[in-house]
């Protein structure tokens, strides 16, 4: 149990035991707290008065699968707020690995000076100049790298755009086979990277000092009820290997959900062609992978590598949600083009999603029309570029909005919503609306719940108490470093007593019966609230945009309906 | 009566020389309702399965209606 503390103003590097407060944290729980208790609220966010934190879940780097989620935390760039943003790949098993709770990136470099930061696979962390790597994109810094440190090395980098210091940069993370396709994408945390001075983290997979399990058999245990209870799955099981994320575009679209066309429609014209049927069809086809592993320790596989006509690699994992930013919102029904977009954004090192988002914004205020790929793809090279429209379009949805004199703008605090549209699901609006981290729906995403009937998707009733729920339920696995894709198989009360019984031979602690999911979950998300009211939110900030409450969607021609005093009662424990 | 049944997900490999533009179609007694459809169409895992069509997801009780497409489709938690 190791807090890595760099300080980029003086280029040093402390290593220190992990204080008592943080006993029993990780990931997001960890990320949360430290910005909580040592970032002032009211600092600029590209300043030196932030922290980058970087955290492995509780459970990275143990036997537990689908644990491979690392959190960066920070105040961010994009909303102002606290900043949570996992991502998977290698890098969290290999920091657990070699006993690491946390890097804490204070400071900043001086101006024009680039670092990498290195740990070895003995836990050596040192500063590196990095200064010959300045502009790299992400693509051809990895491969570099991994030349340079060999192929057992795992990375977060940033691209251009987080040496711009733009507001939607992201941290790329390297997968499985190398590649920086994985992203810390929401919350502009690459520029915070940018502005500290920080090219990559880069760290030997090889380590062989991970905490020790206080209760080997117990963990043994309790792994094998968990890994019975994803391969029960039938999301996990079956329909994330063969068809990832994607298969959300048929259901959603279906349901008349799928905001497309910067949200003037909830089904999109010709989404048969970007479907994730269509998808894996393409893939198998070409000689692509439609099923691939993409992290550490998964038993999922809900990644792809996506190929071109000749078979040569694209992009790592096309998901759904870069399917409906880049297709959906911008009208582009092309699963190449969208390909391109996610690998541009990938190697530009930026959010697909609010990207996605600020493109079809301009494009429906006339900046360009709906449709239009060349235009697509030259708006996100100009992010690299730092042309002054890719300056504007970096700065995030709500900027390109103000530029172009356009309110119909779907952002919460900044940060673009996803493919689940607020007026024809509900409870997503309260997620989106009440989230700390801004529209965000790895948060609590209600899909699974109209799916199966639990809750119907335009009717108000239920959604503020399932939305506040899962909020609880993401905020515990996210501090234990557990997949999305892995939480969805594990929202029973059974599923909470195995995790429980985890926690507890990992750590030797005995916990009380309602610690985990809930007073954990509540217990982050109240530093989160808390963070945000000091930083100058208010009860105004957990509102959705106008236009959700007054203009219909169709089919269905429904309004987002929940009244603002249930939202505000959202966090009431 | 004849229902057009569209297949979605993985359920379209339990259906040999499918054809998405096309789908199938189903006969259906008059009355027949979402559980009738699932358990004519003979899918080993029938809780996982979602039937939608005027862009409501339909309960198993639902009748089915005469000229009204219905999409067979997966339980999907999130992505």
């Amino acid at each position: 149990m190791k807090f890595v503390r760099v300080n980029m103003t003086g280029g040093t590097v402390d290593v220190d035991g992990v204080p008592q407060d943080y006993a029993g944290l990780g990931g997001r729980g960890l990320t949360s707290a430290l910005i909580n208790a040592e970032v002032p609220p009211t600092c600029d966010p590209l300043g030196p008065e932030n922290k980058l934190v970087f955290a492995p879940g509780f459970m990275s780097g143990t036997p537990l699968p689908n644990t491979s989620r690392i959190s960066l935390g920070a105040k961010s760039p994009l909303t102002g707020g606290i900043k949570e943003s996992n991502v998977g790949g290698t890098v969290a098993t290999a920091l657990g690995r070699l006993g690491i709770t946390a890097i804490i990136v204070e400071g900043q470099a001086p101006q024009g000076s680039l670092y990498f930061l290195r740990i070895d696979e003995t836990g050596n962390v040192s500063l590196i100049p990095a200064q010959e790597y300045e502009g790299k994109r992400t693509y051809e810094l990895v491969d570099k790298l991994l030349e340079v440190y060999g192929q057992k090395t795992s990375v977060l980098c940033i691209g251009p755009a987080g040496e711009h210091r733009l507001a939607l940069a992201s941290v790329q993370s390297s997968d499985a086979d190398g590649r920086p396709c994985r992203a810390a994408g929401r919350g502009g945390l690459g520029a915070v990277m940018g502005a500290k001075g920080l090219k990559a983290l880069i760290v030997d997979q090889r380590g062989r000092s991970a905490d020790p399990i206080a209760d080997p058999e117990a963990f043994r245990e309790a792994v094998k009820a968990v890994v019975k209870m994803v391969q029960a799955d039938h999301m996990s099981a079956e329909v994330m290997p063969k068809l990832g994320t994607a298969a959300l575009v048929a259901p959603v679209n279906a349901m008349g959900a799928f905001p497309c066309y910067n949200a003037r429609q909830g089904t999109l014209d010709g989404w048969e062609r970007i479907s994730g049927e269509a998808m894996a069809e393409m893939i198998q086809e070409r000689g692509g992978n439609p099923t691939h592993m993409g992290c550490s320790q998964c038993m999922i596989h809900c990644s792809n590598e996506f190929v071109d006509v000749d078979g040569r690699f694209v992009t790592g994992s096309l998901e759904y949600e870069t399917i409906w930013a880049m297709g959906g919102m911008t009208g582009i029904v092309d699963l190449d083009t969208i390909a391109r977009l996610d690998r541009l954004c990938d190697d530009i090192g930026v959010d697909t999603m609010s990207t996605g988002v600020g493109i079809a914004v301009a494009m429906d205020a006339g900046y360009k029309e709906f449709g239009d790929a060349a235009a697509a793809l030259e708006m996100v090279e100009e992010l690299a570029q730092g042309t002054e429209f890719g300056r504007l379009l970096g700065s995030g949805p709500d900027a390109v909005g103000k530029h172009f004199g356009h309110d119909r703008v779907p952002t919460v605090k900044g940060q673009s919503i996803a493919a689940y549209d607020p007026r024809a699901m509900l409870g997503h609006g309260v997620t989106y609306a009440t989230s700390p981290m801004g529209a965000d729906h790895t948060a609590g995403n209600l899909v699974g719940a109209y799916l199966t009937h639990m809750l119907d998707p335009l009717n108000p009733e239920g959604q503020v108490a399932t939305s506040a729920f899962l909020q609880v339920a993401m905020a515990a696995y996210d501090t234990m470093g557990q997949c999305f894709m892995a939480n969805v198989a594990l929202l029973s009360p059974e599923s909470f007593a195995v995790m429980s019984k985890l926690i507890e031979a990992k750590s030797g602690a005995q916990l009380e019966a309602d610690e985990f999911p809930h007073a954990l979950g509540r217990r982050v998300l109240k530093a989160e609230r808390e963070f945000n009211r000091k930083a100058g939110f208010t009860e105004e900030d957990d509102r959705l945009p106008r236009f959700f409450y007054s203009e219909p969607l169709p089919p269905h021609n429904t309004v987002f309906s929940i009244a603002d005093e249930e939202l505000d009662g959202v966090f009431d424990f | 009566m004849k229902v057009t049944v569209r297949l979605y997900g993985t359920w379209r490999q339990r259906f040999p020389g499918y054809e998405p533009s096309e789908g199938i179609e189903v006969e259906v007694p008059e009355g027949a309702t979402v559980r009738d459809l699932v358990t004519l169409l003979e899918i080993p895992e029938p809780r996982q399965v979602v039937v939608i069509a005027g862009g409501r997801v339909l309960k198993a009780e639902d009748k089915m209606q005469r000229q009204v497409p219905v999409d067979v489709m997966q339980t999907i938690g999130g992505g």
